[in-house]
């Protein structure tokens, strides 16, 4: 127990150093790259070492979909007055049923509407074979979508799958993969949903990696991020129990010190008064796995997986 | 050569521009579609010919003739129909490209609506409220359905030798013509509905895709075409080929008896169905328009071919018999039919016992006049469950997934259950992004359909063991009268509220 504490306490204090350390670019060490190469070719198997992965995808498409359509303006400025849906000044809750129903029926349809007529772009950064960047480019409310990483065997395994599925390999060329680190993507190149699923704790920086996203959305745009709490309950279920013990994931696959608590992604917002003015942090959601179960979200985000919405509000 | 080119359908054009871009050099075939509608088949045709080009040992043979469709569903019953309109009614899937293939004719069924024959067909059905409710307010089929040969009852009177029982259940009786008249009608007002059945259309085979690029199953049809699916539904009914190919055992329990089913005309209408439990299992009589009245009777493989073929002047005595006489006085009689005894002997002789047993008369208190002797069928019974229902790009739904008893008439509901939750399933996934022939996809369709119909089935299989079986022990336990039914609540609330 004793070596468990001081190799939490080890990991933690370098966890914090590296998190605010500067250096080298949105880096990702050797091993971490062998690591991903060598899942390339089960990537797509679903019952497979990516199993985990392919279920999480299920909850954080839900997440991406939900915030999204909650946030959409019902009523746009240039919306003429006979066309706007009612939108009470208090809760639908204290409305009578019948009404409250009618009223929920109708903004669901003006949302459905509204969500149809987008054409949004995406990037995925360290999309790996593909799995989000796949879903993202079926959905009907996004036009186009890249996928980027620093693995070409992953990226090799996701254009193989893509092709695999007409409409994703015929369909105008909706989904691109491309190797390259983000960074190196131009600067004018700019994106209405950046996503940072299970990535950011496999990076050296990651608030560099961070701001690399956060600078190229639109205003109105999401970054989506999953990464994991760095706490004790993290590295029971993730690296003991996940890697160790139930080998539900692949060992290797996680490496404590590379976590980042999600309060600390908040502070890092709210420290730099321009980040703050520009950058919103929306919603925090707990995950958790459950093996006969699959993923669901959990009442406590400072625990263990979380997802994390963030938006550029100027 | 600009891309737009890609959309003149005829083969020389398409091979004109695959050497084109060779030429040129490009390594995407990039394919502009102006008009998706119309386009859709001739730009797969298209990019199936160039990458044939490319790749000459790997040409498909029937290559025109190659079809891609994100929905193929197999068998144009209540399950099937009932499946693709609503697919074209939800807001979330319209859009995909869906196909039904039907063996039989649909003619019948379009002709139904306008001038449907004066004699009901033999394949008649009942539908729970909450099938009607979907098909209602879900489907917007149930105005199209002919109401005049649509009846609503809303009790059920239970008895055997020994006692009765009586809830109130409310179910609609309706022709399985019927049902697929109105969905044909429904279709045809959705777009993209009605031009995707093909009827009059066999599956010949389902081979797995040979490519190493595609994993989508290819359907051969007996009008020469090939159909590559991204999702293959078997609603092809108990002997599914679409199970079969997906290599899904279906376990079963036959039951060593047959099902009798035909028309008939009682004395007086009603709202009342009634089920006798006798030895050989149950007897139903269930009211139709006016009146006429259809049955469901359970027998050995060898009555029920003996009843099928008794003359069709001393059916209908049989089954006042069957509905009225003590069960053991049966026997003798049927020993008179088998025998070919003449038809007024067989008569009198049933009248004699009648007028000397009043005893069932309360609960039996109508009477069968005549047989509508087309009507009469028999077929074997038997109760069946697919050990699960999905497989990659495989989904099964309705018969083709459990047949149940048809004691319960519960065989279309559970279809209907079934379509309700893999669409929701669909919808779900088509929301998250996912190819909807994955197992990630259709996953939560037999998780949560398969042990809900794994009740049902067992229920009613105990039903048929507790009343249709002569062996000692329960007919001991019938000897206690109806109380084993009543005993037996908990699966009678199933069977009444399930659905
Ligand atoms: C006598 C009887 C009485 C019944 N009573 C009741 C009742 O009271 N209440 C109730 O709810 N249910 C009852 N049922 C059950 C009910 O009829 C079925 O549950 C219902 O019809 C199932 O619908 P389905 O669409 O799944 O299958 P089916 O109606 O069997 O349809 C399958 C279709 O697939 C087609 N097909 C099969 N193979 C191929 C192929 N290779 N190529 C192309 N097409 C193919 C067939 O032509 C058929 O049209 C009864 C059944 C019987 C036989
Ligand atoms: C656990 S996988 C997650 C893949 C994908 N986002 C998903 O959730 O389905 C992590 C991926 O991030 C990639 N990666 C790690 N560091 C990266 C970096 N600095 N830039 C881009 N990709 C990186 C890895 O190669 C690997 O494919």
């Amino acid at each position: 127990m004793k070596s468990i504490t001081t190799f939490l306490k080890r990991c933690i204090s370098t966890g914090f150093r590296r998190w605010h350390s500067t250096g080298k670019l949105t880096s990702t060490s050797p091993e971490e790259l062998a690591h991903f190469n060598a899942l390339a070719s089960s990537w797509w198997d679903v019952n497979g070492p990516q199993r985990i992965l392919h279920k999480m995808n299920l909850l954080r498409m839900d997440f991406i979909y939900s915030t999204i359509r909650e946030h959409l303006k019902l009523n746009p400025p240039d919306c003429p007055e006979e066309d706007k849906v009612y939108i009470p000044p208090y809760s639908v809750d204290l409305l009578p049923e019948p009404i409250k129903r009618q009223i929920v029926w109708e903004q669901d349809m003006r949302r459905d509407e509204i969500l149809s007529q987008k054409k949004l772009k995406v990037l995925d950064v360290g999309c790996g074979g593909g799995i989000l960047s796949e879903s993202m480019a079926r959905s009907s409310f996004v036009d186009d979508v890249m996928g980027i990483d620093l693995s070409s065997e992953v990226l090799q395994a996701a254009k193989i799958h893509q092709q695999k599925d007409p409409m994703l390999s015929e369909n105008n060329g909706k989904l691109d993969y491309q190797l390259t680190a983000i960074e190196d993507l131009p600067k004018s190149e700019t994106y209405d949903i950046i996503t940072m699923f299970e990535m950011l704790e496999h990076v050296d920086y990651p608030s560099k990696v961070l701001t690399e996203g956060l600078q190229r959305l639109n205003v109105g745009g999401w970054l989506f991020l999953s990464t994991i709490n760095r706490d004790f309950v993290s590295w029971f279920t993730t690296i003991f129990m996940g890697e160790h013990v139930l080998r539900i994931v692949p060992v290797g696959t996680h490496t404590l010190e590379k976590y980042i608590n999600q309060q600390e992604i908040r502070d890092w917002i709210s420290e730099d008064p321009q980040r703050l003015r520009s950058y919103e942090v929306v919603d925090t959601k707990g995950t958790v796995y459950l093996p006969a179960y699959g993923w669901k979200f959990t009442s406590n985000p400072n625990v263990g997986n979380y997802f994390m919405a963030l938006r550029r509000v100027k | 050569m600009s891309h737009r080119d890609i959309l003149v359908p005829d083969c020389n054009n398409c091979l004109k521009l695959t050497l084109h871009t060779h030429v040129g050099g490009k390594r995407k075939n990039r394919i502009h579609l102006q008009d998706r509608k119309i386009t859709t088949v001739r730009k797969i045709i298209a990019v199936r010919i160039i990458w044939c080009q490319l790749i000459p040992s790997m040409i498909p043979s029937p290559i025109l003739n190659t079809l891609k469709r994100d929905v193929v569903i197999i068998g144009g019953g209540p399950a099937g129909l009932l499946l693709l309109a609503a697919l074209k009614t939800s807001p979330y899937l319209r859009h995909l490209l869906c196909t039904l293939i039907e063996g039989g004719s649909l003619a019948l069924a379009k002709q139904f609506g306008v001038d449907p024959p004066k004699e009901y067909t033999n394949r008649i059905i009942s539908l729970t409220p909450a099938t009607a409710s979907y098909m209602d307010l879900g489907m917007g089929c149930w105005n199209h359905l002919h109401h005049d040969r649509l009846k609503r009852y809303n009790h059920i009177i239970a008895y055997d030798d020994d006692g009765k029982i009586g809830f109130d259940m409310d179910a609609y009786m309706v022709e399985v013509i019927n049902v697929q008249l109105a969905l044909l009608k429904r279709l045809a007002e959705l777009e993209n509905g009605f031009e995707n059945v093909w009827d009059q259309c066999k599956v010949t085979e389902i081979e797995k895709n040979g490519g190493s690029g595609s994993d989508w199953p290819i359907v051969k049809l007996s009008n020469g075409k090939s159909v590559e699916a991204r999702l293959l539904v078997g609603c092809d009914g108990f002997n599914s080929p679409v199970r079969h190919f997906a290599r899904i055992q279906s376990r079963g329990w036959p039951y060593d008896r047959f099902g009798v089913v035909a028309t008939i005309k009682v004395s007086k209408p009603t709202q009342v169905a009634y089920q006798k439990f006798l030895p050989t299992g149950p007897l139903a009589i269930l009211p139709l328009e006016g009146d006429d009245a259809t049955i469901v009777w359970s027998l050995t493989p060898e009555l029920s071919e003996t009843l099928c073929a008794a003359p069709s002047e001393v059916f209908p005595h049989l089954v006042n018999a069957a509905m009225k006489l003590d069960s053991h006085e049966l026997p003798y009689i049927y020993e008179m039919v088998k025998n070919n005894d003449n038809v007024d002997n067989v008569i009198d002789e049933i009248q004699w016992r009648l007028n000397k047993a009043s005893v069932f008369d309360k609960y039996y208190d109508n009477t069968v006049t005549k047989v509508f002797d087309k009507s009469r069928a028999r077929f074997p019974l038997k109760m069946s469950h697919a050990d699960t229902y999905v497989a990659p790009r495989i989904a099964l739904v309705g018969d083709a997934a459990h047949t149940i008893h048809p004691l319960a008439g519960q065989g279309l509901n559970l279809g209907q259950a079934d379509v309700q939750l893999l669409v929701g399933a669909l919808e779900k996934a088509s929301t998250r992004g996912l190819d909807i022939g994955s197992t990630l996809a259709l996953e939560p369709y037999v998780s949560e359909r398969w042990p809900a119909n794994h009740v049902m089935l067992g229920v009613c299989d105990k039903f048929h063991k507790v009343f249709g079986v002569n062996w000692g022990p329960f007919n001991a336990m019938r000897g206690f009268g109806m109380n084993t039914l009543d005993s037996l609540g908990l699966a009678k609330n199933l069977i009444v509220n399930q659905v």
